[in-house]
């Protein structure tokens, strides 16, 4: 971790596989609370293909949602984005700024978090999008759904229209042109046509009666047909990458299957890549392609979805395994995973895996801070964040059972 | 429920409000201590005078006829006439009231003219100087007393700096729009009418903006950090259209009730300012009623404030329906 911090300024974009569309490296993300500094997300490297599903699983707290707004630089405060890079394809893109901004470009990728402000919210829509968790908090609760599904297909419009599409998408849209459009009949944000494109989105994501229903206001939508309004707002921008924060949590179980075929047909269709960010090993193992596992801000494992699901190797990723039932073979106990996720507090954190006090394979090694390696040595796409990728466990090293309570104790009594 | 049906209930419910007011009014004359003829019959006058005026004024009638026959003359138009002067009392009502409508109007706009910018300034630079400015200002604002704000404001830009005058109505909105096309030159009569108009309006405005600035800045607070926002940034709109078209649209919402029901205040509340100003509006026009026991005039002036109240509260509705659609729906 500290030899990339020193060599981080001007490397050019990670290596990877020259299908890769987005190479993440060493994302980190922190929030400035009062009770102190909170590292949501530590480090976190990860590459996503041209038209792959990409998972991210964890439990709830692991920093798998901040990592997703990370990506797409909506990080609210207190928290910010603290160090990383996101590198993304874009042949166009790249040639704009390879002048101005050199260390930001490389190849046909730019390092996105070196980009100004104003492109990087351009990038917001024909680039990365995202589905949310909750699609009844995430629509205006006041602007009808067409109308929200029109504008994301407007402002894209904008941008296209001028030739110098990332100046022009910079360029705001000015309070006067609001208060015109507001007030003089006949005039809006939204054209007639993007209100047509919004009705098609809404028919492509199988909603009835497109036509009637885009006039509708969000409180008139189910919960499922609202998620599937989410995905058509999502895909106005036609994205490159597009972000699924836990996009079935909030559905019922019955609607959750619909969704899910919905995206993955969508993505099909369209060849976009998409992060789908879950909770739910089962939405995993149905709809992507390749993994990681995060756990305390970090991705501790990553790899292939049979790398992942069939030899893991970091214990943590086996106790998540465990503790899903196996249909074929009821009869054992289900294993669940001691204790909970630790505060993600800077100073409680300390440099170590973060997983040893909850770790059955702890050892002396394990209090140190561990780097990813290489858990497979035929493929390099399978890595873990635990020495046991490196070497067996042994007994003589193995951490006493008391370790971590002990020196909770000792730092109680100060 | 469609929009019209929405309106037409509130309506109804509004004319129920109104005959309420009308009752309340009428009660009121009767639990005043002092009888009107104390004041019109001369202090000499015979048992005979007093109630041949009792029976003018219709003062000898049971209370229930009393009552039906103001409801009657009501429906008619006809508040009664001053005691006093004996001119309708609804002719010297509504002769009084473009004037305070017109200080309530102004008071309101420099109200929401200031407010809403220094709300949207304060919640989107939180914790910034801009913010604590605009906070303190409100805070000063909700607690300096009307009446002290307008002698202060007149001692300083009125008796120090001559800038305004220190009182009266010099046009009225209606003589400066007729100085367009009339004889008088149009630039002197609306400077005129501006200039007597501007240290009442602040006066009475000051109370208003500090409120409404407080309520834009936490209703957009609430709002800013409510999941659609988040949602709407991330489909690439630019700030300006997420923050105006839809976190202040959504503020709005709550700001607008309060707005109409101030407004209301406003017209009622106007009595303090006016005094101080010699506006010669309706709240001084109460004052003099209430001195003189002029019953019908002060009836006729509570029930025009109480119909405005009433009005604006539809129009309140009507307003809050067209920006929140679940409204309507429930």
């Amino acid at each position: 971790m500290s030899d990339t911090a020193a060599a981080g300024e001007s490397r050019g974009a990670p290596a990877g596989h020259p299908d890769d569309v987005l190479r993440v490296r060493d994302l980190s993300t922190r929030f400035f609370t009062e009770e102190g500094q909170v590292n949501a997300v530590e480090s976190v490297s990860f590459t996503v293909r041209d038209g792959e599903i990409f998972g991210i699983v964890g439990e709830s707290g692991s920093g798998k949602s901040v990592t997703a707004l990370s990506l797409i630089d909506l990080v609210d405060s207190p928290g910010r984005v603290t160090g990383g890079e996101v590198w993304y394809r874009d042949a166009d893109l790249a040639e704009e700024f390879r002048d101005r901004l050199p260390d930001a470009v490389d190849g046909e990728f730019v390092d996105t978090r070196r980009l100004p402000k104003g492109v990087r919210r351009a990038l917001r829509g024909p680039a990365f999008s995202m589905v949310f968790q909750d699609p009844m908090s995430s629509l205006n609760p006041s602007v009808t759904v067409g109308e929200q599904i029109a504008e994301a297909v407007e402002v894209q419009r904008r941008a296209t229209a001028n030739p110098r599409r990332t100046r022009s998408r910079t360029q705001g849209y000015g309070m006067g042109k609001l208060i015109a459009d507001t007030l003089l009949p006949n005039r809006g944000f939204t054209s007639e046509s993007s209100m047509n494109r919004a009705i098609e989105l809404l028919e492509q994501v199988g909603i009835p009666d497109p036509a009637e229903r885009a006039h509708e206001y969000p409180h008139q939508f189910s919960g499922g047909m609202l998620q599937r309004a989410m995905i058509a707002q999502a895909l106005a921008g036609e994205p490159d990458v597009l972000i699924a924060d836990e996009p079935t949590t909030a559905l019922d179980v019955t609607i959750q299957a619909q969704i899910l075929n919905l995206l993955r047909d969508l993505q099909e269709q369209a060849g976009t890549s998409v992060v789908m960010i879950t909770h739910d090993l089962g939405v995993i193992a149905r709809m992507c392609n390749r993994v990681g596992v995060m756990y305390a801000g970090q991705i501790v494992e990553r790899g292939t979805l049979s790398d992942v699901f069939e030899t893991p190797v970091h214990p943590y990723t086996q106790g998540l395994l465990g503790s899903i039932p196996d249909l074929d073979d009821p009869a054992p106990r289900l294993q669940p995973i001691e204790g909970n996720v630790p505060s993600l507090l800077d100073e409680e954190m300390g440099g170590r895996c973060f997983f040893a006090d909850r770790c059955p394979k702890a050892m002396t090694d394990c209090l140190q801070p561990i780097s990813e390696y290489d858990a497979d040595p035929g493929s390099d796409e399978h890595t873990a964040r635990c020495v046991l990728a490196e070497r067996e466990f042994s007994e003589a090293d193995a951490l006493p059972p008391d370790h971590f309570d002990r020196n909770e104790e000792v730092r109680g009594d100060e | 429920m469609g929009y019209g049906r929405f309106l037409l209930k509130r309506g109804v419910q509004g004319v129920g409000v109104v005959w309420g007011v009308v009752t309340v009014v009428f009660v009121l004359r009767f639990i005043t201590p002092g009888s009107p003829i104390d004041t019109v019959a001369p202090l000499d006058a015979s048992q005979e005078t007093r109630q041949r005026i009792a029976e003018e004024l219709g003062l000898d009638q049971p209370l229930y006829v009393q009552y039906l026959d103001y409801l009657a003359e009501l429906l008619q138009g006809n508040m009664g006439y001053s005691y006093i002067s004996s001119i309708p009392a609804s002719v010297q009502v509504f002769q009084k009231l473009p004037a305070t409508l017109e200080l309530a109007v102004a008071a309101s706009l420099v109200a929401v003219a200031l407010s809403i910018p220094l709300g949207v300034i304060s919640a989107t630079r939180r914790h910034e100087p801009a913010d604590y400015a605009a906070t303190s200002f409100s805070l000063l604002g909700i607690s300096t007393p009307n009446f002290w704000l307008g002698i202060m404001l007149v001692l300083v830009f009125a008796v120090e700096l001559n800038v305004f005058p220190t009182s009266g109505r010099a046009y009225g909105f209606g003589q400066t729009l007729a100085a367009i096309t009339g004889p008088e030159p149009f630039f002197t009569v609306a400077t005129a009418w501006l200039a007597s108009l501007f240290l009442p309006a602040i006066t009475l405005g000051t109370y208003f903006t500090a409120l409404i600035t407080r309520l834009v800045r936490s209703g957009m607070l609430d709002e800013l950090s409510q999941g659609y926002v988040r949602a709407t940034r991330a489909k690439g709109l630019p700030e300006t259209l997420v923050r105006y078209k839809h976190v202040l649209r959504n503020t709005l919402v709550p700001v607008v009730t309060v707005l109409g029901l101030q407004l209301g205040t406003l017209i009622g509340g106007a009595v303090i300012t006016e005094a101080v100003f010699a506006w010669p509006g309706l709240g001084t026009e109460i004052i003099r009623a209430i001195n003189a026991r002029d019953w019908p005039i002060l009836q006729g002036s509570l029930i025009v404030i109480g119909c405005g109240f009433v009005l604006l509260n539809i129009a309140v509705d009507a307003l809050y329906a067209y920006l929140d659609p679940r409204v309507v729906a429930e």
